[in-house]
């Protein structure tokens, strides 16, 4: 690229310098639409100025110029199509319940560890009804008679845990290594996974203890 | 291995092929940071609950780098303005500079974060956070290899070779300093 | 191969002073984008032997189910979902991409344009090493603790993202390494091609006289590198969610799991054109030399294929109809992926319309372009089916689906493969393949293609789900007419993977002990058939570059003899 393009760098610099100031300055005032404006805007009017001097497109080929926008116009497609979704909590006969939730909920507490198990209430308490509702619950319904949504699917079908004759030959142990090591250490189904990967000893005994709740009371 | 072949001498559509390049690269950057700006954008103005952890990004560590960096994109146009004229050494010198911008950048960056992590303020305290920490630091990753390039180029430059490399990695340098132009306003301004 | 290549380099040692490392040094750091385009080449069929035997694995568990597979063992629900994720994951990413891309861009590109090599050699390296480590990282996924990733090659969080429903977070963690590694090696691939064919065309060689092939790879790295980015960003945040206990796609810590459908598919949309283009190129440059004809409209092609790689931006949530998407969008995605149909069917009539009149020639490599274009048809008729999102609301997630991605899927990454092979074999090896072992291949491999596929389509019009290791689990498909079904699809994948044995054999032996090829067999008129076979380091004598005179496919011209007029010939 020849030098036949004369750029006074320092005084765009300068420009950007002041365009600076005034975007720091500009939430001190306390309007919203204002402050939005002068950080966006500004943005937009600094990548601008550095685009053109400095990158010089202002003196590049077409084609380079057409790279770009393509580039710029397809991330503004993205999250046109994305955002009905993303952005918004309700729409056409749906609306999400979780953000929608969370939103409510504020902000959680800055020092709690935002972990990954989701069913877990709070940090060091297990959680045994969310745990079954989260995972058993699928298959072995909710309400633990082996009507779950995806239990009806199944063959054999799960277990319905509010049947005696089901508690009649089964005991806390054998429950406990079906929910460890899955149907099959249990001579049963092999569509009985295995989770003990999820939950140590104590949480097991927990699991079993809300199970066993199901059934007739009395051991 | 330093025979060029002849094909990169060639140009067809008339921009040197280096910088030809250059623009299809900022192309597919402008698409990563595009989605993870638009995926954050899109958050946060459906979850307006995230203004009370936002609020504790500090404006004057953010208006410092912002500062950093222009400065730093300005010495990088000043190096291509004397590689443009021959002058080597003088190319390297401003380069240089440059590459302290970055490394001013991501001390500043350093101690910011470390502050804020002993706040309580980690990437998985809140997903503004993690926002946050992901984007500026993709943002960083982005500095630290363009420094480094940058080293390499500046090298040659002192040696008066390659001069035409220096006018490209102040393309790639600018592009990381618009980045943050966008996410200055994002992560500290408008809030 | 190597032996070839040496003895020509040796050869050509007094013209060319310069020409890379050799033996086996070479395959470490040759930057010659001849070398590069076969490691490519040889790794993406080494992985469509894994991806082809996890086929094998997975149907045989289908169709016998509870059976121990020969060669694998019992397969156990785990490890068929991790069988049934990196089959499509390496199909996709490490077979379709690598061979009809890198391999054969990196290879014709440079000598169709005329140019000695690709702009950037030492990043043309990088590329493949890069690739060659993402290609490590897959495989090495399926060995390590917990077994490989199974959720899914779409990989939809929350089961991605925890190891708590996924049971393979390393597992997972690779997979998604391995997946965003070979994102940066074709990325910087992409850069490359797209560089060297706008910039480093020979003197004379106008934009219209470029071979559509060369296009169409260039034009599907251009929507790679486009769509890609917003993948990355959302692998960027699924490793976070995976490692770091982020909750970007966490409806409970305010993230949204289909934020992550709209990343993904955003991309993965247009990725099916990029693997469609090469494959039309190499169609029509095949039908072209085989026809002894002009394609029918080449403007008309490269025009509609812009439009197509246009269009191909705006269909995306087509996969996402029944996930919980806006049904207001549903109703702006049927519409333009509808719309999309348009096009593609236009390229297709283009190379149809090229083939009437022409003086037609069945070698094999022609046949495998003839299998492509009718194969295909049928995929792409099938999608529109799809694309209305009411008939979505019940074909959504059958075997219709399925059958329909692999009626697109395998003309575009197995036939586009075989068609590329057989036609530049000569060019890239310099030996003949044999026409008659060609032949008996094409024949074992479309046929059983077709009865392995066709009652997938019955399967899922019947409301046979993906994704189920065991039918017999569901009374509604237990049924002895489903059953047989499964049970022929399979017969006849083992037939078809019986039949790549006579491909493998004639590759092999026409390596090693072929007849020595002509520059140019097939009396084809671009740039590569006028050097070697194969070709030496640099191409051509740097004092003999081409000039290039005329576009690429003057076939069929009365007034010659023979009937072409090659394009670097002086007016």
């Amino acid at each position: 690229m020849s030098d036949n393009h004369h750029v006074n760098y320092k005084r765009v610099y300068l420009w950007l310098l002041a365009l600076l100031v005034v975007s720091v300055a500009g939430p001190f005032i306390g309007i919203l639409s204002v402050t939005l404006i002068t950080a966006f805007g500004i943005a937009v009017v600094k990548a601008n100025l550095v685009i053109q001097n400095f990158m010089h497109l202002r003196w590049e080929k077409t084609l380079a110029k057409w790279v770009l926008i393509t580039s710029l116009a397809l991330m503004a497609l993205f999250v046109a199509g994305a955002a009905p979704d993303v952005m918004r909590h309700e729409g056409q006969n749906w609306v999400n319940v979780a953000a929608a939730d969370a939103v409510d909920r504020g902000v959680v507490d800055e020092h709690a560890e935002e972990e990954t198990d989701v069913a877990v209430a709070e940090p060091g308490v297990f959680d045994a009804v969310g745990q079954f509702n989260l995972i058993c619950a699928m298959c072995h319904g909710s309400a633990s008679d082996g009507m779950g949504a995806a239990g009806l699917a199944l063959d054999p079908r799960p277990a319905d845990f509010t049947d005696p004759a089901f508690w009649e030959t089964r005991d806390d142990q054998r429950v406990k290594t079906a929910i460890r090591d899955g149907g099959v250490a249990v001579g049963a189904s092999a569509l009985m996974a295995p989770w003990g990967a999820l939950y140590d000893d104590a949480q097991l005994d927990a699991l079993v203890e809300y199970v066993r709740s199901f059934g007739p009371t009395g051991q | 291995m330093s025979v060029k072949p002849i094909a990169t001498t060639r140009s067809a559509t008339g921009i040197p092929t280096g910088r030809l390049a250059v623009w299809w690269l900022l192309a597919s950057e402008v698409v990563i940071f595009g989605g993870l700006l638009g995926s954050y954008i899109m958050h946060r103005m459906g979850h307006p609950e995230w203004a009370e952890a936002a609020v504790h990004t500090n404006t004057w560590f953010g208006a410092f780098n912002t500062f950093v960096l222009l400065t730093s994109s300005f010495t990088a146009v000043l190096a291509h303005q004397a590689a443009e004229s021959g002058q080597g050494k003088k190319a390297a010198k401003y380069l240089l500079l440059t590459m302290g911008g970055a490394l001013t950048f991501l001390l500043v960056k350093s101690v910011e974060w470390t502050i804020e992590i002993s706040h309580g303020y980690t990437i998985t305290a809140n997903t503004f956070w993690s926002f946050y920490y992901t984007a500026a630091g993709l943002h960083g990753l982005h500095v630290i290899a363009g420094a480094i390039i940058m080293g390499f180029v500046a090298a040659d430059a002192w040696r008066g070779e390659e001069l035409q490399r220096v006018e490209l990695i102040g393309i790639y340098w600018h592009f990381v300093d618009l980045v943050w132009i966008f996410l200055f306003p994002l992560l500290y301004i408008a809030k | 191969m190597a032996q070839a290549t040496v003895d020509v380099q040796h050869a050509e040692h007094d013209v060319h002073e310069h020409h890379g490392p050799q033996g086996v040094l070479k395959y470490l750091w040759s930057t010659d984008h001849k070398v590069i385009a076969m490691q490519y080449l040889f790794t993406g069929m080494f992985m469509a032997v894994v991806g082809g035997f996890m086929a094998y694995v997975f149907r045989m568990q289908l169709a016998f189910p509870g059976s121990s597979v020969p060669g694998f063992g019992i397969v156990s629900p785990g490890e068929y979902n991790a069988l049934v994720t990196n089959h499509g994951t390496i199909m996709i990413f490490w077979v379709a991409m690598p061979v009809l891309i890198a391999a054969f861009g990196n290879f014709l590109i440079p000598l169709m344009i005329g140019a000695d090599d690709m702009v950037f050699p030492r990043i043309n390296r990088l590329s493949f090493q890069v690739f060659f480590l993402s290609a490590l990282v897959i495989l090495g996924s399926l060995f390590v603790e917990g077994g490989g990733f199974g959720g899914a090659w779409t990989a939809y969080p929350p089961l991605s993202a925890q190891g708590m429903y996924n049971q393979t977070p390393l597992g997972a963690t690779l997979w998604l390494i391995g997946v965003a590694l070979e994102f940066v090696a074709f990325l910087l691939g992409g850069i490359n091609f797209i560089t060297t064919l706008m910039n480093a065309r020979a003197p004379g060689m106008k934009a219209y006289d470029v071979p559509l092939v060369c296009w169409m790879i260039v034009i599907a790295s251009i929507l790679f590198m486009l769509s890609v980015g917003p993948l990355i960003a959302g692998a960027v945040m699924l490793l976070f969610d995976q490692t770091l206990g982020t909750g970007f796609y966490d409806p409970a810590a305010g993230g949204d799991p289909i934020l992550w459908q709209h990343l993904f598919w955003f991309f993965g949309h247009p990725e099916v054109y990029v693997v469609l283009l090469p494959a039309i190129g190499i169609t029509i440059d095949i039908v072209a030399t085989f026809a002894r004809k002009k394609v029918f409209g080449y403007k008309l092609m490269l025009y509609t294929t812009v439009a197509t790689g246009v269009l191909s931006f705006f269909v995306w949530a087509h996969h996402q109809f029944i996930s919980g998407i806006d049904p207001r969008m549903a109703n702006v995605f049927m519409v333009t992926t509808l719309l999309i149909s348009v096009p593609i069917a236009e390229l297709m009539f283009v190379i149809i319309a090229t083939l009437y009149g022409g003086s037609i020639r069945l070698t094999t490599p022609m046949l495998w372009a003839l299998a492509f274009i009718a194969e295909f048809l049928i995929g792409g008729v099938t999608g529109i089916f799809l694309g209305a999102s009411g008939a979505d609301i019940y074909f959504h997630d059958t075997y219709f689906v399925l059958a329909h991605f692999h009626y697109t899927f395998f003309p575009i990454a197995i036939i586009g493969t075989f068609a590329a092979l057989t036609y530049w074999f000569p060019k890239m090896f310099g030996k003949m393949m044999s026409d008659t072992l060609g032949k008996i291949h094409f024949w074992g491999t479309i046929i059983p293609f077709n009865v392995i596929f066709i009652p997938l389509f019955v399967l899922g019009m019947g409301g046979q789900h993906r994704r189920i290791y065991n039918y017999q689990h569901f009374p509604d498909l237990a049924g002895a007419d489903f059953q047989l079904l499964r049970v022929i699809a399979t017969i006849a994948l083992l037939t078809m993977l019986a039949f790549q044995l006579v491909f493998f054999f004639n590759f092999l032996r026409s390596l090693l002990w072929g007849e020595k090829a002509p520059k140019n067999p097939w009396n084809a008129n671009t740039l590569e058939w006028t050097t070697e076979s194969p070709p030496p380091h640099g191409n051509w004598p740097p004092d003999q570059m081409p000039k290039v005179y005329r576009g690429p496919y003057e076939y069929g011209r009365p007034d010659r003899e023979p009937d072409f007029w090659p394009q670097d010939e002086p007016a």
